[in-house]
Formats: structure tokens, C-alpha cells, sequence
């Protein structure tokens, strides 16, 4: 199968990857870019969020996307989000309610988080769990990450 | 994963070319395609990207019709205010589709050529006279969305053709639509049964155009033709609305599967079609001519 | 001197949050190493079949692939199995379940190993299945394994239950279908291992138990135990499902074939099909009471489902009849309770690990004696509920912590009462339930159950915490931390446990049963004062002061004179002459001779527990049948509160898992096909969340825990489910026999 060379943004940076066109924006981030934050929790049908990335302002299941679909687009990944000294408000929030447990369902939740509130900077309750809604998690019972969120919006982080 | 060929083309043309090819299939948002590949349920040696493609992602008011390009998102329909305005219905099923995720890369276009039965989009283009603009190199054919889809998964798309679009007419007067489903959790819901209805008052309060549409409960969204015959002219109220919920019985042939059974689905089907005509009926008694 | 603020009962960040925040915690699967194999496990597409044949050449032929085993590869041990060993690594001749392992590919991409996977050939004689353990357990049944389909049995008489049952004024029968359950962890199961230049072999697991990964792992290798190191990378979960070293055992098959570094992942589908459940369980059950609602007798029997191999199966038995009983004390008990293969996927450990099963058959049937004697529930449950000093029908006597519970129902009573104000919406039906629990702590009576821990004093000031159990998401490393602060006076953020390498950590054993902060605890609260007293000795030799003129508080180490020294100057000074300050400590689950009983098969009794009460409020649409749980609280007895965001956090998620249980999940087999994906197996969402949520936590001090702290990594997920069961029957009349609820249950349209 013949290589296609693909161009985008990734965390603020042009980058081009050379992949078999089969493989999804996921499979390039952990196996090819080291960016091991997007995880597979379902198998890749989308189910569970663990994946998500940020393209183009907006959440996406980055095992949904063959790599040849993100051309042109400004992808963010978790590792884009964190700053190199100290962490976003959300990850700190994330941190601080609680809401961290085994962890592998974070990364998507956070920038599930992120996107929410670059487009809505303050949910209810109610649209906080539908932006959650698709983010799978097992340990938490999601209680603490709406907590997190609301740190956010209510101002209510630790300096 | 399977191996292919991967194009994606810049603009109508390109596209037209590409899906000319042998064995060449769109790939619009992937939501639906690429979990199918994974499990062997889809297979094409060329896939065409169809994202490059930006006039096919509009939603335009054209006056007689809303006309919706095949790569308009989920959450961009569940956005829409002309969409809010014109078929509420629409609107209420695509924010119900799956998550915030699958809802900005998954495609009306898409929904349509997955041809599931328990599409939610298909519901509400259906009770309004939807039609579907098919596009090639040989040139465009339009179809009603009936013709559209022939059977679970299999629709009338002919090798190089596209869904360029999909328009529907508003309607007019004292209208008033709705879309309601039954999932089996209120997070990621698949639908178990799904409904959309339509209603337009005359001056008098009787219904003079009511439209009824049904998924999950055939193999393919069922209009549901005889129950709407019988509200013509009556007065809206529960009796009638209850009376259509078992029309409709007769109708329907849902099936049994992982997801539910056939009886579970032939009276949940009944009692959304009852639910979505009556509020369908309030919004048109709302609205001011 | 300065303040302290007391390590436990706050809420302390976990240390390991903010690399799993940042996307750097490095699970299996994220580790990077050079010139790493990847592999993939050819499957048994048959539920039940013999293997004629496997044809490995076309496979072989696919680049990049380097290798492929089957059975007759593996150098040592062909199969392994925690309580009983009957489950192949590769299969052997014979498949027992649909997607079990038959043989190994290894590759130099995961491309390839997928691609030579399918090109392996195997030749399969197809034998006729059977699934239903009751079927399986009949001896007309085809024998699954050579011993028999019955894989363990226990047979429970006390008092006399024929008597029992004729003083009673009412007697209620019913049988309780309880489904398999997926654990669910995020995390599907995964391996990597490196054959080093020495010979020796590093595996990477996310595991419950490397030190037992260990031991197996050197037994399939054919290897001495010293040359297998095991090494916990971060767990992204395990619920139970993660004591099975299956994948550990194939990846250090796979490095060791290739002389280099392999890596093995299974995927979701995958774990669904070969990776252990929660058993499915048919329970007949059946109580009778006086007219004034005590309970005169209890007669049950139960087949659980194991699966094709026994996994914990005898184990998961033992606690689901133990905890038969539930809070209430049972005079006159006989209970039969079987476990049984079938060719269905393995069923092991789960968290709850029988008790849910248990419970839902015990809380169900509470509700239904209350209404059967015009009682109401909060009652019937008062006049039989266990207080401290009762005996349950394992002989066991309950200890003061036992007086949680009437703490539980007594809260639990308010918030019913409180729930039931609330108007229901427009068109709905609404109800509210209770329900009690009482899980049990440990791994059963005369079951070894050692666990030890080191702790170091670093020259930098910091206590390593050399923590020989793994933390699998759920908070252990933070409340060790907070525990070892507490009792050495110095601050949380100077503790810091470190990950666990079976080269150098002590074996603190198997992460699981409600027993890791008890464990833990109490051999740190030992190790540190060990370490305590290493110091003062120490500093006495070089201040030339008699150890016991010497007295230790918070990190200082104060002289007769008054003045004080800052302990970490001794430790600097100690490591110049290369003297390392460290204390090792051992603790064993009591079971003391005097007061547990002998008369039971090994592993039982347990003799603590923990207790809890739930309460739901439901709304029902009556027409559409669909279950909405509005309000919900948890009322939870911990002992103590060691991290108090942590143990929030351990009964919000194991609410959710309950909820799952009661309402959405269940792995059912159709048309030949197991559920095995998460588009059809349904965990809940954000959205699926009562709307009023609240968490109540109890501190009845446990007298032997540490700070008087217990368990409660399991009961947060055991009266969940019947609770919302008995707030259904509340709203509608409906009562639900075999989970999960589903409208069409509730209308009588699921045939």
C-alpha cells in the first residue's frame, strides 16, 4: 500500500507524517509521534472518548479519522494543552477535585472539557455531562469531573 | 485495518473523477465507516475524502426548500437556527446523535448512506418530502429519500455517484414538528425506536396536514401513511393521538435483536408516535400564522 | 515547634495525578522501547471444539513476522490458574471458549502479526456446546475438563432450617438471574516484556498481582524465580478483572522467542472475550419469618457460571454464599451452592467478587417479606439487622464495627423518607428503595495473607515508600502516603511510595478484597515505628547519647537537653558511611485462633466486614417502561477516613458500576456471538448520573484498622442494585427477578 504524505498543525507546530493511509490519526500520534496521551479504550469504534483530540476547535475521536482526513487541519493533543512549567486550569482542576483515578480516561476528558468551554465558557450541570457524555470512565463515577469543571468556571482553583 | 487507496480531492470535480474509479467509495466523516472496516463490514479498495470538499458543507434556506449539503455535521444541524426555525424535528435528532465527538465529524450525508433503519436523521427528512441530489461525472439525478434507501444499509447510490445534498420543504402555516427516541441509556443512545411527527393546523384547529414517520421498527424508516390518512380533519387531542399509536401497529414490522425485542419496539413505537404528533399539535396551536 | 495538620481525613492529592493529567503516565502500552516485536493471539472462533490441526506455513511467510507459537513451544508449564490450574496459555488440543488463545504471532509491527494471524491455519472439529451451568452441572452433560463440569461445591447447614421453615408464619421463594458483567477497566489488558543480555526477562504488566505474574512467568519459561523480573507500569483499572496473568505469561513467551522486546495488547473485543468476568449466577432463594417479621430460616442454591476455566470461580463461590445472609442475622441456614464450567468466557474476579450477586437476591427479598407481612421495609430490616456481638451463619461474631449498620439504616430511613417528599414529574411514576450491604474484608480464613512493605528514609529528607502492592487507579499510593505521614509526624508531600519492581520491592500481595488500606496501614504504622526506632538508635551511636534518652517527634530528634536535631542531618550523615535507614514490616490479615471458626473449607470464613447502606428514588415512564434515577446517596462505613477525596471518589465510581448493574450491562450471547464491544455492552455516562447525588461517610472506628480505618474499594457497587430494584417495585408493582432492568422487563415485553 503506497505512503501518502499528509500536512497539518499539530500543538502549534506545522508537521508532516509519511503513513499508509490505513492507519488512524491515533494510530500516528502513539506509534509514530510518541504522543502516547490519546488512548484506546474500545477498540476504535468510538465509543469511549479516550482518543479525543481537539481539530479545528473541535472534539474529535482521533480513532475515527484516517490520518490522510486531518491535511490542513490544527490538531491539539493533551501534550499541547500542558504548559511547559505547570499545567492548564483544567488539568489542575481535574487534579485538585479529585477526579483523577487510574487516569486513562483524563486526557480525552480534559480536552472534551477544554472544547466545552471554549465554545460555552459557562455550563449548567446538565451541559456539562452531555459534554462528557462521550468520554467513557469506570473508577469515577464522573461526579468529581463535573466538580473540576466548575472549579474552572467558578474561579474556585488553588494558586 | 484493511488496505486502500486514499485521494482527497479539492473541489466537486476532483471528487466526481476520483469516485469514478473502480471499487471507489466516499468517506465522508468516517463515523460510521471506519468502525465497520475494523470489524469487516465495509470494504472498498479506494477511499475519496470527501472533507477537502467544502461546497458540500452548507446549509442554505432557498427559499421553496432548506437545502443541506451532504457534509454538514450532526452538531452543526443541532447549531442551526434555520434548522431550529424550519424543522425543529431535525434539530432535536441530530443533538441526539451519539456524542459531542461523533456529532462534529459525523455527516447528514453520511447518516443517509449508512442506511440504518435507526438513523435519527432520516425520521424528520422524511415527514418533510425530503429529496436527495445524487451527483457524478455522468451528471445528477434527484430521489425522495424513500428511494433513497432500499433496505438496512443499502441505499440507491450507484457506483461514482455522491450525495451532493439533501433538501426538504418547511412548512407553512400553523405547523408544528417534533422528534423524540427510546435509547437504552440517555448517554450515546442508539435508537431503539425513533419517531418524527408533523402537524399543521387549519384556521379552524383540525389537523390539515399531519406526517408520521417511524424508525427502528422495519427495515427501513417507515412513513406511516394510513395513520396519517386517519387524522385528517379531526381535532387534535389524546383520544385521536392514542388511536394513531395503534394504527400504527399495523404499519410496522419491527424486529428482535440484541437491542430490544419485536413487541417491546412495536408498543414503544406506538407510544413515541402518539407523544410526537401531540407535541407536534402543541407547537402548531402556538404558532402564530 | 511547628504545627502539624494531620495527614488523614483530608482530601490529599494524589501524587501520580498530574502525569496522568499532563497525558505522561506511562501505562503498558505507552512505554517506549527500542526494536520492540509486537504480537497478536490467534482465536478460537468456536465456542467448543478439538484442534485437528494448525498449518503455520502461509503465516510465516507474511513479512516482518518472526515467530509463532503454540503449545508444544512453551518450554515449561503449559498451564496455570490462581486456585486451581486448568487454563492453558496456548490452547491444547482443545478450545473451551470462543476467543480463546491458540497461538502466539510475533512481528515486527502490529500490521503484520494481525495479517499473519488470519493466514494461520488451524483445523477445527466442533463440539456442541454448553452454557447453562445448571445443564452443565447435570452429569448427562459433555465433561468440559476431566474432574467434571462441577469445578467446587459447598454444602452449608446450620441450625435446623427444617424447622425453621415450619415455624414460619410466611415463606417467600423466588430464583434471582444474575448476568455476566464486564470489569470494564479502561485499560484493555496489556503486556510488555524484554529478554535482557543476562538472561533474565523484565515484564511490564498492569496487574493485580505481579508477584504472582512473577511465579507464573517463571514457571512457563522454565526458569528459576530470580531471573523473571516483574515491574507494575501505571494501571489504567482493574476491578478484579486484572488477577489473570494470561497476557503476562504469552509476552514473556513472545521476548524470550525472539531473544528481545515484545509487547502484546489485546483490544476491547478481545477483553470481552478472553479476559475474566463477573459469574452469572442462578439463585434460588428462599426465607422465612414470623408474623412479626424475624426471620426463621434460610434456604438457597446457587450455580455460578465460571466459564471455561475456574479463574477464581471456588473463591467467587465462598464469598456469594457467605454474604447470602446479607445484615441480617439467619438462625437456621442451608445453602448448596455450586460452581460449574460451561464454554462461555472465563468468569473470575470482579469487585463485589459474589457479594452483588448475594445481595440482590437477599435485599430483593427483604422488600418483598416486608410487603408480604404489611410491614415497611425500613422495619423488617431493623427487627433482623446484625449489631455487634451477633453470629452470622458462618459462626463468625460480629465486632463493634458491626454497629455501622444500624447507623447505615438509620440514615438510609431519613433520606427515604426524604425522597419520598419529592413530586414526581408530570406523567411519571415514582418509588424509592433501600438496601443494606455487608461485604467482607481479606481473602478468607487459613489463606496466607501476608503483605509487606518497606519504607526508606532518602538523605534528602523524603520516606520511600517501597509499596509491594500495586495501586490500580484507586488511590492506594496516596493513602499509604498519608498513613506514613501520620504516623511519622511529617508532612504528605515528603512521603512518596515508589513503583513496584519485584528486584527490589517487598511482596506486599495481591491488590484486592477490601484489605489494601487495612494491609497496608497497619504493616506501615509497624515499619514506621521500626524506622523510628533504627533512627534513634542510630543518632544515639553518633551523638553518643543513650537511645532511649532520645525522643522522636515530627521529623526532629530531641536530646535530654531539650534541643533538637532535624532528623534528616542523621540521614545524611548515615548514608556518608553508607548506611541506608529502612524498616521493613510484614502484616497478616487476623484470623485469630480463639474467635474464627474451623468447620469451613479453606478460605472461609471472613471475619470483617464492611457496611453500607444505598437509597434510590426512581421515575418510571409507565408507558415506555424507562428507569430514571433522580436521587441517589451512599452511605458508607470506612472506619476512618484516610484520603477523603479518595474514598468519595472509590463510592462514586463503584455507584456508577452499580447502576450499570442494575440497569444497563450484561454480556449476553446471540446468534453464536458474545457481546463484545461497548456499542452493545453498555457502561453508563455522564449523563446517566442521578441528577441528585450525595455521598454519607460513616467513621465507626474498625478497632484492628489502621487509625481504625477499613475497606471500601467493593461495597460501593453492592446494594446498588437492589435498591434501585426495590425503588422499581415502589413505582410500578413490578418486581424484577434477573437483572438488569430494561423497560421491556418492566412492561412485560422482553419475550
Amino acid at each position: 500500500m503506497k505512503e501518502i504524505k499528509v500536512k497539518f498543525i499539530l500543538n502549534g507546530s506545522p508537521i508532516e507524517v509519511l503513513s499508509s493511509p490505513n492507519r488512524t490519526l491515533l494510530d500516528v500520534l502513539r506509534e509514530d509521534l510518541g504522543l502516547t496521551g490519546a488512548k484506546d479504550a474500545c477498540g476504535g469504534e468510538g465509543e469511549c472518548g479516550a482518543c479525543t483530540v481537539i481539530s479545528n476547535g473541535k472534539p474529535i475521536n482521533s480513532c475515527l479519522v484516517f490520518i490522510g482526513q486531518v491535511e490542513g487541519a490544527q490538531v491539539l493533543t493533551i501534550e499541547g494543552i500542558t504548559p511547559k512549567d505547570g499545567y492548564h486550569p483544567l488539568q489542575k482542576a481535574f487534579v485538585e477535585a479529585g477526579a483523577v483515578q487510574c487516569g486513562y480516561c483524563i486526557p480525552g476528558a480534559v480536552l472534551v472539557a477544554k472544547a466545552l468551554l471554549d465554545t460555552n465558557p459557562h455550563p449548567g450541570d446538565r451541559e456539562i455531562k452531555e459534554g462528557l457524555s462521550g468520554n467513557l470512565c469506570r473508577c469515577t463515577g464522573y461526579q468529581k469531573m463535573v466538580d473540576a469543571v466548575h472549579l474552572v468556571i467558578d474561579g474556585g482553583l488553588d494558586d | 485495518m484493511q488496505d486502500f487507496e486514499f485521494y482527497r480531492p479539492g473541489n466537486l470535480l476532483e471528487l466526481k473523477e476520483y469516485l469514478s474509479l473502480p471499487g471507489a467509495r466516499v468517506l465522508a466523516g468516517g463515523t460510521d465507516i471506519i468502525p465497520k472496516m475494523r470489524q469487516g463490514k465495509f470494504t472498498a479498495p479506494i477511499l475519496v475524502d470527501t472533507s477537502g470538499v467544502k461546497s458540500l458543507d452548507f446549509i442554505e434556506d432557498q427559499g421553496e426548500r432548506i437545502v443541506l449539503g451532504a457534509m454538514t455535521t450532526h452538531q452543526q444541524l443541532a447549531e442551526s437556527r434555520l434548522i431550529q426555525e424550519t424543522n425543529p424535528a431535525l434539530r432535536e435528532a441530530a443533538a441526539s446523535i451519539g456524542c459531542i465527538q461523533t456529532r462534529c465529524r459525523g455527516t447528514l450525508g453520511g447518516n443517509i448512506a449508512n442506511g440504518s433503519p435507526a438513523g435519527d436523521t432520516l425520521p424528520p427528512l422524511l415527514i418533510y418530502d425530503a429529496e436527495v441530489l445524487l451527483q457524478s461525472l455522468e451528471g445528477e439525478r434527484s430521489l425522495s429519500l424513500e428511494k433513497m434507501i432500499l433496505g438496512p444499509g443499502q441505499t440507491a447510490l450507484e457506483p461514482g455517484e455522491l450525495i451532493h445534498s439533501i433538501s426538504y420543504q418547511p412548512l407553512k402555516g400553523k405547523w408544528g414538528s417534533c422528534f423524540l427516541k427510546v435509547g437504552k441509556r440517555s448517554g450515546m443512545a442508539i435508537s431503539v425506536v425513533n419517531a418524527a411527527g408533523a402537524v399543521v393546523l387549519d384556521s379552524s384547529g383540525q389537523i390539515a396536514d399531519v406526517r408520521l414517520a417511524l424508525g427502528a421498527v422495519g427495515p427501513v424508516v417507515i412513513r406511516c401513511l394510513e395513520t396519517e390518512k386517519s387524522l385528517l380533519g379531526k381535532r387534535p387531542d389524546q383520544g385521536i393521538f392514542q388511536q394513531a399509536s395503534e394504527m400504527v401497529q399495523h404499519e410496522i414490522n419491527p424486529i428482535q435483536d440484541v437491542r430490544s425485542t419485536t413487541s417491546y419496539r412495536a408498543h414503544a413505537g406506538g407510544v413515541i408516535a402518539a407523544r410526537v404528533l401531540g407535541i407536534a399539535a402543541e407547537r402548531a396551536a402556538r404558532r402564530k400564522d | 515547634m511547628t504545627e502539624r495538620i494531620a495527614a488523614i481525613g483530608r482530601s490529599a492529592i494524589r501524587k501520580d495525578a498530574w502525569d496522568k493529567a499532563a497525558g505522561k503516565a506511562l501505562y503498558t502500552a505507552d512505554i517506549p522501547v527500542d526494536d520492540l516485536s509486537l504480537g497478536s493471539i490467534v482465536r478460537s472462533p468456536y465456542h467448543y471444539a478439538r484442534i485437528k490441526e494448525i498449518d503455520r506455513t502461509e503465516a510465516l511467510k507474511v513479512p516482518g513476522v518472526k515467530a509463532i507459537l503454540t503449545v508444544d513451544d512453551i518450554p515449561g508449564a503449559k498451564i496455570f490458574g490462581p486456585l486451581i490450574e486448568d487454563q492453558p496459555s496456548l490452547a491444547d488440543g482443545i478450545v473451551r471458549h470462543l476467543g480463546e488463545p491458540v497461538a502466539l504471532v510475533i512481528a515486527e509491527t502490529r500490521t503484520a502479526a494481525e495479517k499473519a494471524r488470519d493466514k494461520v491455519k488451524v483445523t477445527y472439529q466442533e463440539l456442541d456446546p454448553v452454557f447453562d451451568p445448571v445443564e452443565a452441572a447435570a452429569s448427562a452433560s459433555s465433561q468440559l475438563h476431566p474432574e467434571g463440569n462441577v469445578v467446587s461445591e459447598l454444602h452449608i447447614c446450620e441450625g435446623d432450617p427444617e424447622g425453621g421453615f415450619q415455624a414460619a408464619d410466611v415463606i417467600l421463594e423466588n430464583t434471582f438471574h444474575l448476568p455476566r458483567i464486564s470489569p470494564g477497566y479502561m485499560e484493555p489488558e496489556t503486556s510488555l516484556a524484554v529478554w535482557e543480555k543476562d538472561g533474565t526477562v523484565t515484564v511490564w504488566v498492569s496487574s493485580q498481582h505481579p508477584f504472582t505474574d512473577q511465579a507464573v512467568i517463571a514457571a512457563a519459561l522454565d526458569l528459576p524465580i530470580d531471573k523473571v523480573r516483574v515491574k507494575s507500569a501505571v494501571i489504567g483499572g482493574a476491578f478484579g478483572g486484572k488477577e489473570d496473568s494470561s497476557l503476562a505469561i504469552l509476552a514473556a513467551l513472545g521476548a524470550w522467542k525472539v531473544s528481545g522486546a515484545f509487547r502484546l495488547v489485546n483490544d476491547r473485543r478481545e477483553s470481552f472475550l478472553a479476559h475474566p468476568k463477573r459469574h452469572p449466577a442462578q439463585i434460588k432463594y428462599k426465607l422465612g419469618a414470623a408474623q412479626d417479621g424475624t426471620i426463621t430460616a434460610l434456604e438457597a442454591e446457587a450455580y455460578l457460571d465460571t466459564g471455561a476455566y475456574a479463574s477464581y470461580g471456588p473463591a467467587v463461590a465462598m464469598i456469594l454464599t457467605e454474604t447470602l445472609g446479607g445484615s441480617y442475622r439467619m438462625p437456621n441456614v442451608k445453602i448448596d451452592t455450586y460452581c460449574v464450567y460451561t464454554n462461555s468466557p472465563i468468569s473470575g474476579a470482579m469487585r463485589g467478587f459474589g457479594s452483588p450477586q448475594a445481595h440482590f437476591a437477599v435485599e430483593s427479598t427483604l422488600d418483598l417479606l416486608a410487603e408480604e407481612l404489611g410491614m415497611d421495609p425500613i422495619e423488617i430490616r431493623a427487627k433482623n439487622i446484625l449489631k455487634p456481638g451477633d453470629d452470622i451463619f458462618t459462626r463468625v461474631r460480629m465486632n463493634n464495627s458491626a454497629g455501622a449498620l444500624a447507623a447505615c439504616l438509620e440514615k438510609g430511613s431519613q433520606l427515604l423518607k426524604e425522597y419520598q417528599a419529592v413530586e414526581p414529574q408530570e406523567g411519571k411514576k415514582a418509588g424509592v428503595g433501600l438496601a443494606l450491604a455487608a461485604q467482607s474484608m481479606g481473602l478468607g480464613a487459613n489463606i496466607p495473607d501476608d503483605s509487606s512493605h518497606k519504607l526508606e528514609w532518602a538523605p534528602d529528607g523524603r520516606i520511600l515508600i517501597h509499596l509491594g502492592s500495586p495501586d490500580l487507579g484507586q488511590g492506594l499510593a496516596a493513602a499509604a502516603e498519608q498513613i506514613t505521614a501520620e504516623a511519622l509526624g511529617l508532612p504528605y508531600d515528603q512521603i512518596q511510595s515508589l513503583p513496584l519492581d519485584t528486584l527490589e520491592t517487598p511482596n506486599g500481595n495481591v491488590t484486592c478484597a477490601s484489605r489494601m488500606t487495612y494491609m497496608v496501614g497497619n504493616a506501615l504504622i509497624d515499619a514506621a515505628a521500626k524506622l523510628v526506632q533504627s533512627l534513634i538508635e542510630q543518632a544515639g551511636r553518633l551523638l553518643e547519647i543513650p537511645a532511649e534518652d532520645l525522643v522522636y517527634q515530627e521529623g526532629k530528634l530531641i536530646k535530654p537537653d531539650g534541643t533538637s536535631l532535624p532528623a534528616v542531618e542523621f540521614i545524611s550523615r548515615l548514608a556518608e558511611d553508607s548506611i541506608k535507614l529502612s524498616a521493613e514490616s510484614t502484616f497478616s490479615f487476623p484470623y485469630p485462633a480463639d474467635t474464627t471458626p474451623q468447620h469451613l473449607p479453606l478460605g472461609m470464613p471472613h471475619v470483617l466486614f464492611c457496611f453500607g447502606a444505598q437509597v434510590a428514588r426512581v421515575e418510571v415512564d409507565p408507558d415506555l417502561g424507562t428507569v430514571e434515577v433522580t436521587h441517589f446517596a451512599a452511605i458508607h462505613d470506612v472506619g476512618k477516613v484516610i484520603n477523603r477525596q479518595g474514598v468519595e471518589g472509590q463510592i462514586e465510581g463503584g455507584v456508577a458500576t452499580g447502576l450499570g448493574y442494575a440497569l444497563y450491562e450484561n454480556m449476553v450471547r446471540k446468534n453464536e456471538v458474545w457481546v463484545d464491544g461497548f456499542t452493545e455492552y453498555l457502561l453508563p455516562t455522564a449523563v446517566d448520573l442521578p441528577e441528585n447525588y450525595q455521598t454519607i461517610i460513616l467513621e465507626v472506628p474498625e478497632e484492628s484498622g489502621p487509625y481504625g480505618a477499613k475497606g471500601i474499594g467493593e461495597i460501593p457497587l453492592v446494594p446498588t442494585a437492589p435498591a434501585v430494584a426495590n425503588a422499581l417495585y415502589d413505582a410500578m408493582k413490578v418486581r424484577i427477578f434477573d437483572l438488569p432492568i430494561t423497560p421491556e422487563k418492566v412492561l412485560g415485553l422482553d419475550k
